[in-house]
């Protein structure tokens, strides 16, 4: 049971990951106008990016791309999707811990690189976690105080019985919070800083070719899919469709029924952030984090205070 | 995706991977500039060929040559192109890569690109528009199926020929060579 699970959690995120950056990718460019490339673009970069020789810079080089990618691979695993789970001991502080492994993995990478745009890259990249973990780290800790639990099983199980956490007077603010937050997470504009190809030519991806892009690409998608998922099992009842699953949730129709409301609710959220995305220009990195321990952090710190009032 | 085009998909994914998806390095060579970004914005859409452009040599896949080529140029060019995974293509815009063009008098441009770095195909005009732009990657990608693409693998086989013209034209070059010739000591 326990291998199933982690065989169809790790499938759905690949896959559901890759459609996210196609439908990004295509749903931008309906916005420009033009057509866009198939939804299925990204699967073509990848097959096309492993079967090149690409050039290594040595074993750290090697390494620190393969610890990215399975920090964001280790990330989709604590996080639930209807009633699959593969982690639950550790949920929410688990969560905080892995989500800064990939920056790690990336930075060892670009420092064996030696590209001085790789610098500049991972110092904007350092600086952008440092912005946004800490009104995360607020969000999650109201959550964590207004359910009296860590673990995210829980938190989606409470969510069935007593309504969407967004939607609820409490907890509004952290999520209005992390949708406040949600670009700079995921990298889109106004907070590309990162991979500004345009003035820093990719950043920390720039001496990376071949099996190291198609890897970076992969965590990308993953990165994506999981931060989505995880505002979708805090806020938006991970897979409830305002208890009208319950009867059937133990069933496997029940749980299919559930992954394809999980995926809508994901996929209606990153159209969301698209569309943000397709308005802006690039903040600089500076602006980036003026903003955001302005305003977000405000607000994740008045929605603590009501909750921690509150219980 | 046509459904008779899913049998080539299984059987060779990573020639077809090559074929859609060509990331050109965003190199502006000369005047033939002027015709790429048109080409690549919205007006012209290049993504739905899967062509986007990247800003370094390491993730690219497709080398646009646009325009006429000075020497000082084709040093940064050579330099650029060794940097390229394999398997990369070549493509010259316009007619100065083919013969000279409008500068075949010229002390300082290279009439005939062939003979330094290789190239997949040429796209005729000066320069040509976004049409016939995407005419010319249709036919690289017909070229690219036929497995006649391979200017790469020509370029590691015959590398003394292209290191000397090389040598000629530049003097000493301060780049060691990309592929070393192994001394057949008896």
């Amino acid at each position: 049971m326990y291998f199933l699970h982690l065989f169809i959690l790790a499938l759905l995120a690949l896959f559901s990951g890759i459609i996210l950056v196609g439908i990004s990718r295509k749903i931008s460019a309906r916005i420009h106008w033009r057509y866009g490339p198939p939804l299925l673009q990204p699967l073509i970069d990848v097959i096309k990016l492993f079967s090149q020789n690409s050039i290594s810079h040595g074993f750290f080089f090697d390494f620190g791309i393969i610890l990215t990618l399975v920090g964001s691979f280790i990330l989709i695993f604590f996080i639930p999707v209807s009633n699959l789970y593969v982690m639950n001991s550790g949920g929410l502080i688990a969560v905080i811990y892995i989500m800064l492994l990939s920056p790690f993995g990336l930075a060892i990478s670009a420092a064996a690189g030696a590209n001085p745009n790789a610098s500049i890259g991972i110092t904007r990249k350092f600086l952008l976690s440092f912005a946004y973990e800490i009104p995360l780290l607020l969000i999650l800790l109201s959550v964590m105080t207004h359910y009296n639990t860590i673990s995210l099983v829980k938190i989606v199980d409470m969510q069935v019985d007593s309504g969407w956490s967004f939607g609820s007077g409490t907890l509004i603010l952290s999520g209005i919070s992390y949708l406040l937050i949600l670009p700079a997470i995921l990298g889109i504009r106004p907070f590309e800083v990162v991979n500004a190809s345009q003035e820093i030519s990719s950043g920390p991806l720039t001496e990376f070719g071949g099996k190291h892009l198609a890897f970076a690409s992969i965590q990308h998608s993953l990165h994506t899919y999981a931060v989505l998922a995880l505002f979708v099992d805090l806020f938006l009842g991970g897979s409830s469709l305002f208890g009208l699953l319950k009867p059937i949730s133990s069933t496997i129709w029940g749980s299919l029924i559930g992954i394809l409301v999980f995926l809508v609710k994901v996929a209606v959220l990153m159209i969301f952030c698209l569309f943000i995305n397709a308005v802006f220009p690039r903040y600089r990195i500076d602006q980036a984090m003026k903003y955001i321990w302005k305003w977000p952090l405000l607000t994740a710190f008045v929605g603590l205070l009501i909750v921690s009032l509150l219980n | 995706m046509d459904r008779n085009q899913i049998g080539k998909w299984f059987k060779n994914p990573s020639k077809m991977a090559n074929k859609y998806s060509l990331h050109a390095i965003y190199f502006c060579t000369g005047c033939g500039i002027i015709e790429i970004p048109p080409s690549i914005t919205t007006r012209w859409d290049a993504e739905r060929f899967g062509i986007i452009p990247v800003a370094t040599p390491r993730q690219a896949n497709l080398f646009m040559i646009t325009g006429y080529v000075s020497t000082k140029t084709l040093k940064a060019i050579i330099r650029t192109y060794e940097q390229m995974p394999e398997p990369k293509y070549t493509v010259a815009f316009g007619s100065c890569p083919i013969n000279g063009g409008m500068y075949y008098d010229s002390y300082n441009t290279i009439k005939c690109l062939d003979k330094f770095i290789p190239v997949d195909g040429y796209i005729a005009g000066c320069m040509p528009r976004p049409e016939a732009v995407f005419i010319g990657v249709t036919h690289l990608w017909k070229l690219i199926d036929m497995d006649k693409a391979n200017g790469y693998k020509k370029y590691r086989e015959n590398y003394p020929f292209y290191r000397a013209n090389q040598e000629q034209l530049f003097g000493d070059l301060d780049w060691p060579p990309l592929f070393p010739k192994e001394n057949t000591n008896g």
